[in-house]
């Protein structure tokens, strides 16, 4: 027994497309480790392969190479999908049914007898925020609360692992807000969740580790905190130097911006003095030294940036 | 085995929120729009007239419902996406396919006794006589109609609708006709490839003229008990045939 709640190893997919079936592969070699009861993240940019590495886990394609396993049972299997629930990317369901229906019917699908399902109905979109005794069908739902059902049925059966393909995609800052927070409602009480995302701001704060894919390739992986204090720099700012400066410093850092009057200089710790040396040499002016964390949307663009060369 | 019948559940209100079952309707306007044609010999005459083309309509609509109601059911879930939040759930790709076709059968069963009740009234109304008889050859109309949703609905496991629609048709038209044709071939003494060949078409193809016992209910003497019992047990090897291999197509596919 592993403690994990997903693992996947060397997972490769490719699709045959178009009228000559050329292979295009989806996800190459791929391998990740979920805990239970952690928040992970598979970030990417569009088209990196999260969508088929979930399909992968769900047993909705069939990957050609890789195994692994979900809650304990091997993929592909039907074991583990009565304690997982999942959110399809732009989710979208029987479209002549109202939100009560919808999760009735679902809820059949787990056994899930009538009082049961309906007091967990209420409950369910009580916390999505889609008031209960709603009569709108599904198809007049917009984007956004289609999502919010989507979640809403996906916690039906008070599942173990959620899994979420682009969870607050559609919707605006104050939805993302309530996603995060129903996200990390659902960790307090001890749920796994493995969400897929392009937008980094909305995972900044509350996955624990993560995984980076790029054109189908895992390019950086771990607890997030590491992964952002291992790239702990401190930020040097300065004013004033002659046309050749920023050059000059680039030879200490190289990263270096410009931003208005102001030079800012990124460096490591150990070059902090070397680095002011230089500055000071050059006749600059000293604003600020600041320990300076790199956001992940930062980390991010500079792995793809990296790895897309 | 619940999650099968809703499944089945589903495929019912769906086509009841299409609203196939209209149909009924359209089939009691063609029904009674033909009586006028009846010829104008003897009753006996008439109520087999009425009743022979009367079954012949209702096979007519049976295929093209069972089409209808089968080629869409998989592909569009696929299409719209919504496969995915049923497939997710403890169910699996058997279950779905299993309800899928019952569900489809449920329908077809519904409708064609709602045709059948209609001729039975018509021909009441009409010439007075009571003929339960045509729910034999509703029932028989009702097994080909299954076969051909199982072929349908095995085919919409891989086949694009359009090209479907286009095989079902034309399997049903081949099965059709080609009883005499093969037949035909094997008497003349064929021999070699063509001998074989036809042979095991014979064989493998199914003979929907199997089905087709509306001669018999014309007569109104009835099809005998056995015959009932073979060409449903005709009937269930296909659907069985031809499930088995849509499942098995189905069961590995990438959604
Ligand atoms: N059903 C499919 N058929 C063919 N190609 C596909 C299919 N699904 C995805 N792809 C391709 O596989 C790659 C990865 O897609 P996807 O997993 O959806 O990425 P993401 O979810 O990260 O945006 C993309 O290049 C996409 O075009
Ligand atoms: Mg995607």
């Amino acid at each position: 027994m592993t403690e994990n709640a997903i693992s996947l190893r060397n997972i490769s997919k490719s699709y045959r497309t178009g009228l000559r079936r050329k292979r295009k592969t989806a996800v190459e070699d791929l391998s990740l480790e979920v805990r239970a009861g952690e928040i992970f993240g598979l970030l990417g940019p569009n088209g990196a392969g999260k969508t088929t590495t979930i399909k992968v886990l769900l047993g909705i394609v069939f990957p050609e190479g890789g195994s692994g396993s979900l809650l304990g049972e091997p993929l592909g299997g039907r074991a583990a999908h009565d304690r997982l629930g999942f959110l399809p990317e732009q989710p979208y369901f029987y479209g002549f049914l109202t939100a009560e229906k919808g999760l009735e019917l679902y809820g059949k699908f787990f056994g899930l007898d009538r009082a049961s399902l309906r007091q967990r109905s209420g409950e369910l979109l009580d916390l999505v925020g889609l008031s209960a005794g709603n009569h709108l069908t599904l198809d007049k739902y917009s984007k956004g609360m289609l999502q919010r059902f989507g979640i809403a049925q996906a916690l039906l059966n008070d599942p173990e692992l959620v899994v979420m393909d682009e969870p607050s995609s559609g919707l605006d800052p104050v939805g993302q807000k309530e996603v995060r927070d129903i996200l990390v409602h659902l960790k307090e009480l001890g749920k796994t969740i493995f969400l897929s995302s392009h937008q980094l701001s909305e995972v900044e704060n509350i996955c624990d580790s993560v995984t980076i894919v790029n054109r189908g390739r895992s390019v950086k992986e771990g607890n997030l905190s590491d992964l952002l204090a291992a790239r702990g720099l401190t930020r040097i700012t300065l004013k004033g130097g002659g046309p050749d400066a920023a050059e000059r410093l680039g030879q200490v850092s190289p990263q270096v911006s410009r931003q208005g009057e102001e030079t800012l200089l990124d460096v490591e710790g150990v070059r902090v003095f070397q680095a002011l040396e230089a500055a000071k040499d050059l006749g600059m002016e000293l604003v600020s030294v600041k320990p300076y964390q790199q956001s992940l949307e930062e980390l991010f663009l500079e792995t793809i940036r990296e790895t897309s060369a | 085995m619940r999650n099968i019948a809703y499944i089945a559940i589903n495929v019912v209100k769906d086509a009841a929120r299409r609203k196939i079952f209209y149909v009924v309707f359209l089939f009691g306007l063609a029904v009674v729009a033909l009586s006028p044609l009846l010829p104008t010999f003897e009753m006996g005459a008439r109520a087999q007239f009425l009743r022979d083309v009367s079954l012949s309509l209702t096979a007519l609509f049976g295929v093209v419902l069972a089409v209808i109601l089968s080629v869409g059911q998989i592909p569009g879930e696929i299409d719209r996406r919504t496969i995915y939040n049923v497939l997710s759930k403890p169910v699996s790709r058997l279950q779905y396919m299993a309800g899928k076709y019952l569900g489809v059968i449920a329908a077809l069963a519904g409708i064609l006794a709602v045709m059948g009740l209609e001729v039975l009234v018509l021909i009441y109304v009409r010439l007075g006589v009571f003929t339960p008889v045509v729910f034999q050859g509703v029932f028989a109309v009702f097994l080909e109609s299954a076969v051909i949703a199982a072929f349908c609905l095995a085919l919409s496991t891989f086949a694009t609708v359009p090209v479907n629609v286009f095989a079902t048709v034309l399997f049903y038209l081949v099965c059709h006709v080609k009883t005499g044709f093969l037949h035909e071939k094997l008497v003349e003494g064929a021999t070699g490839f063509v001998r074989v060949f036809s042979w095991s078409l014979y064989y493998v193809i199914p003979n929907l003229e199997n089905f087709n016992v509306s001669l018999q209910v014309g007569y109104g003497g009835g099809v005998p008990a056995t015959q009932m019992l073979r060409i449903t047990a005709y009937a269930l090897m296909f659907i069985a045939i031809f499930l088995i291999i849509g499942y098995l197509v189905f069961r590995r596919r990438d959604l």
